[in-house]
């Protein structure tokens, strides 16, 4: 139905820079995820593809039509974008009842070509040309059916939004979205404000919703969780600046950056501080947890000397980058956190080419009697399907996850290993990812 | 819509693009032309004001004769220092008693009620905090009795007209021995002389004024009282916080915007009342500016200036303290009123003494009014005093022709007086104008001004807006006067309108822009994304959901229309509207009308208030008070 595409769009306000120089492609019946902190500018990314917000600069289209463009001079109002937006507290029209509330922007549509169907589908054919015209007091009285239906709220109909529960005025403010036939679905983290069960079961219904009517969804969240389990592709921000475009899992098992592994997951990744060097083989040694000697083997060719040359070209390139006013919000390095025991003496040294971070999934630590690492258990928090543990490490902490309800003591004696293909390598200096590979302790 | 190609395009057309997308937006262009509308009706007759200060005035020519003439032929220009100078530099000597004492006009003119009227305006800003903020804890946080009754009936002295409780102060205490005229009630039915200083001056005009503006304070205070958090008060109570430490470090601070506004609001509208020290006899600058009016015509422009810089002052007293970190207006939370205050057995007399004092303030002029226009002669309680049920009349009244005896001058009594009825018919029409103008165009700026937060623009319209609100009454009715007089509209209802406009858009757009503020903006732009037009927007779920604020938006204007005298006076002839028809009964001495007029008044406001107040639940007191 519809194709979203942005080039170089910022927008700042002053000296801050809510969205820094945003590329993106959103691909025709796509479900993306704009996923990120609060304030990272996520939702001003929605509501200037929306047209509820104008960017300073960069240009935006929706299909073939150049909706924004800031060399132009054109911008085409929300009104005229023919988009669905759906809100986080709902905006619903409290002065109407529910029926009002989703047959009043249908009362406003005046088309020519205007049909609907017997199942209560508008449809647009322009054209078929014939006179400009509204949907007939019936025709609307079938879309509201049609769409009421979808999510369920037909009881209601005579209602006013204050007699409705949080789920249930969710349900209308997503039939009334639906019930014009929007080409795009935005949706501004539209379950942050239901309870947390009733949010699962409106995460699978929208799941369904963007299979049966083939739009474009586009969703802000910043419940990592959210995005992983809907979107198609997810779109990390962070700060105003784009981290990561890619689809869930790929996000998951390599992420670009500390930021970006940090951010999704849970529970959280394990961050290892390492020192060491490249071998001639390509396998990096390293030494890790104050005590432990190891080997990272990349999955792929990686010269660490070729890597740091082409990401310097790039921070280089993204310094350079001309901006009308200085950056106020500045963009820094992320400081991963590393679980200790105590920050005690921990002190801050700026991190050289010999320095390492790896990111360990708390699922590819493992538990066994024959692990190199010794540990004693920490914390353990069994949920019964799984037991998330924290083991103490000299002065670290490691969270894994067991599968089933195994019982851990605190302070019982353990020993662990590293497993899978799945380690991360990132380098201390600019936070990014050098390769996916093994890690194994000697 | 364009294409993708059609991005190359020449600079000219770029900015025609951005500046047709900025005028598309409703709340762009309405702004624009309200910036540009407002700009006139509010600076144009404020630069009048300063040009008439140095305009010379047929009435100089006629004091100062040939001097002025040749200097105006000297020179061939029609502007002059004269009124400066001569205010400064002259004097005049005038005898008292024996001796002969030679005084600046300076001093008369100008520093005496200066001084007075910033006196007055201090004393009557202490006293309406004093008054109305107790009034406001004690209503809000206390188990006080009658909370209902008291809540409503301490507002009326705000809703009546300014010159009710002087007019009843003179009632009561004036006395043939010491204030000349007639003998108060105080005398008839007591037979007690009040001293001078309590009958007239500054003490009076500052009680009235303070207790005329009490309500400001307590609907202020009260409302911060009232949405304030009670967990804020209980953190403190569970740290062992001592209660009068609780109160001056966590309540006080918080209620310290609200003080301020009173102030500020108090301190203008008192600066600018022309009748109560006009009844109360004393000096000050607006009752001095409508003094020498005539023949000092420059010179009384100095002095409305002087006001118009007061004005100034407050509003950006106003700007600086509304603008910075430490305002807690918005200090609301869930919790429910908890914290109420036990006041013990003083609960009771605390109560009484507030009904007694709102008595005296609120019920006792509409009795005092309602009585005079029964009394055969002004001041002649003897069907009190002396129980003779036969010394009461209904001439004024009842009489249907014209007769010169019984004190009548020829007048009708007031049912039957066309000239009264036409007077009310003039103030129905201009308040009824006068609250739709301002209604109006007070909503659209609350409207597009809450809109365009950030917009250095609609913050400019916003405080031209708002600047006649801070201005002294009679500063505002002075440039309408220069202005219409100028304009050729003098003692047209047109003026009146456009002047009561300009003063009351800020009653509007003040209420509106609060209810918008805390309308969130995605109600709107949910119906934007669904290509509903600005109007039906507007019609269908803005105004709708805002309905009793906007109604108390036109409501407002429309009440302190029907009791302006102030504004009005300076701009039309005695008998276009009612109040000032008062003064023309008053100068005649005919008090008898103007009481009965004052009733009719005082009444209908009541009656309008309260209908208004059951129809829509919009009123002044908003809600405050009154839930036990």
């Amino acid at each position: 139905m519809a194709r979203i595409e942005l080039n170089h769009v910022t927008k700042r306000w002053g000296g801050f820079y809510a969205v820094d120089d945003l590329d993106l492609l959103i691909e025709d019946n796509a479900f993306v995820t704009l996923l990120g902190p609060s304030g990272c500018g996520k939702t001003t990314t929605l509501r200037m593809i929306a047209g509820l917000e104008t960017p300073t600069t960069g240009r935006i289209t929706i299909d073939d039509t150049v909706v924004f463009d800031s060399d132009a001079g054109i911008n085409v109002p929300a009104n005229k974008r023919r988009v669905g937006f759906l809100f986080q507290n709902y905006a619903l029209w409290p002065n109407m009842t529910v029926y009002q509330n989703i047959a009043f922007g249908l009362s406003n549509i005046k088309e020519a070509g205007l049909s609907v169907s017997k199942e209560g589908e508008i449809v647009r054919n322009p054209s078929a040309g014939g006179a400009e015209r509204k949907l007939t007091k019936e025709e609307i009285d079938r879309i509201v059916a049609r769409v009421s239906a979808i999510v369920k709220i037909q009881p209601f109909m005579d209602r006013y939004p204050g007699e409705l529960s949080g789920g249930q005025q969710q349900r209308v403010a997503i039939a009334r979205t639906l019930a014009p036939g929007p080409r795009v679905l935005f949706m501004d983290e539209p379950l942050s404000n239901l309870d947390a069960k009733l949010r699962l079961e409106m995460r699978s219904e929208l799941q369904r919703l963007h299979l049966s009517t083939g739009s474009t969804f586009v969703y802000v969240t910043h419940d990592q969780m959210e995005a992983m389990t809907l979107a198609t592709r997810i779109c990390l921000i962070s700060n105003g600046v784009l981290q990561q475009y890619d689809e869930p899992l790929t996000v998951y098992n390599r992420p670009n950056n500390t930021f970006v592994a940090d951010f999704v997951g849970n529970p959280a990744i394990n961050f290892i501080n390492a020192k060491g060097a490249q071998q001639a083989d390509g396998s990096f040694s390293l030494k890790l947890l104050d005590q432990y000697d190891a080997t990272f083997v990349p999955g792929e060719e990686v010269r660490v000397d070729d890597w740091f040359a082409k990401a310097n070209a790039e921070i280089a390139a993204f310094a350079a980058k001309e901006r009308p006013t200085e950056k106020t919000n500045k963009d820094e390095p992320f400081k991963y956190p590393v679980a200790r025991v105590s920050d005690e003496g921990v002190r801050d040294e700026t991190p050289g080419r010999e320095d390492w971070v790896l990111g360990v999934r708390p699922e590819f630590v493992r538990i066994s009697e024959d692990g190199p690492v010794e540990g004693e258990i920490f914390s353990a928090m069994p949920t019964g399907m799984e037991t998330t543990v924290r083991i103490r490490v000299g002065n670290y902490l490691l969270t894994g996850v067991v599968f089933g309800g195994v019982l851990y003591k605190i302070g019982q004696k353990v020993r662990l290993s590293f497993e899978g293909a799945g380690t991360t390598l990132f380098s201390r200096e600019n936070g990014r990812l050098i390769a996916c590979g093994t890690l194994k302790i000697k | 819509m364009t294409t993708a190609s059609a991005n190359r395009i020449s600079g000219f057309h770029r900015t025609w693009n951005r500046f047709k997308t900025y005028i598309s937006k409703p709340q762009n262009a309405i702004l624009l032309m309200l910036g540009i509308l407002l700009t006139i009706t509010t600076i144009f007759p404020m630069y009048t004001i300063v040009r008439d200060t140095v305009r010379i005035h047929p009435g100089s020519i006629d004091t100062q004769g040939k001097a002025l003439e040749s200097q105006v032929d000297a020179l061939g220009t029609t502007l002059t220092t004269y009124n400066w100078s001569n205010l400064f530099t002259e004097t005049i000597t005038t005898r008292v008693g024996r001796e002969r004492v030679t005084r600046s006009v300076a001093s008369i003119y100008l520093w005496t009620p200066l001084l007075n009227s910033v006196l007055i305006s201090i004393f009557a800003c202490f006293g309406a905090i004093l008054y109305g903020g107790v009034f406001a804890y004690l209503v809000t946080r206390t188990n006080l009795k009658y909370k209902k009754y008291l809540s409503s009936i301490f507002i009326f002295p705000y809703i009546m007209p300014q010159w009710t409780l002087a007019v009843m102060w003179q009632n009561l205490f004036n006395s043939n021995a010491v204030t000349g005229g007639n003998d108060g009630l105080f005398v008839a039915l007591f037979n007690v002389y009040m001293p001078r200083w309590w009958c007239e001056g500054i003490f009076p005009v500052s009680v009235v004024l303070a207790i005329h503006y009490a309500p400001f304070a307590y609907i202020l205070i009260g409302g911060i009282f009232r949405n304030m958090d009670a967990n804020l008060e209980e953190a403190a109570t569970i740290l062992n916080t001592p209660r009068w430490k609780t109160f001056f470090r966590v309540t006080l601070p918080l209620v310290k915007p609200a003080i301020l506004s009173t102030v500020l609001l108090v301190f203008s509208s008192a600066m600018g009342s022309y009748p109560i020290p006009h009844y109360l006899k004393l000096s000050t600058l607006s009752t001095q500016y409508v003094g020498m009016s005539t023949n000092r015509a420059g010179q009384a422009s100095i002095l409305a200036v002087i006001m118009m810089l007061f004005g100034f002052l407050i509003l950006i007293v106003n700007q600086k303290t509304t603008s910075g970190r430490k305002n807690f207006t918005t200090v609301t939370g869930k919790s429910g009123q908890s914290s109420v205050v036990n006041l013990g057995p003083a609960k009771y007399a605390i109560s009484i003494l507030f009904v007694l004092l709102t008595l005296f303030t609120g019920i006792l002029p509409i009795i005092l009014f309602a009585v005079e226009t029964f009394l055969p002669n002004p001041g002649d309680y003897s069907f009190i005093t002396h129980g003779i049920a036969g010394h009461t009349t209904t001439k004024w009244w009842l009489t249907s022709e014209n007769v010169t005896e019984n004190g009548m001058y020829g007048q009708k009594g007031i049912l039957y007086n066309a000239d009264i009825w036409n007077a009310f018919a003039g103030t129905f029409f201009v308040a009824i104008c006068c609250a739709l103008a301002a209604g109006i165009i007070g909503t659209l700026i609350g409207y597009c001004v809450s809109k365009n937060r950030r917009s250095k623009w609609a913050a400019y319209v916003n405080n031209m807006a708002f600047l006649p609100y801070l201005m002294p009454s009679l500063a505002v009715g002075v440039a309408f006067f220069i202005f219409g007089s100028g304009a050729g509209i003098y003692n047209t209802f047109l003026l009146l309108i456009l002047a009561g406009t300009v003063k009351y858009i800020p009653f509007a757009s003040r209420s509106a822009l609060n209810s918008m503020m805390q309308l969130s903006g995605e109600i709107e732009e949910a119906a934007i994304i669904q290509n509903i037009p600005w109007w039906k927007r507007m019609t269908r779920i803005i105004i709708p959901i805002q309905k009793t604020s906007i109604i108390s938006g036109f409501l407002l204007p429309f009440m302190t229309c029907l009791r302006e005298l102030t504004l009005f006076m300076l701009l039309c002839g005695q008998g276009k509207i009612i109040t000032t028809m008062l003064g023309y009964f008053d100068e005649m001495g005919l008090y008898a009308f103007s009481s009965g007029i004052n009733l009719i008044l005082i009444i209908l406001i009541l009656l309008f208030n309260t209908l208004v107040n059951k129809l829509t639940g919009a009123s002044i007191d908003s809600g405050i008070g009154g839930d036990s």
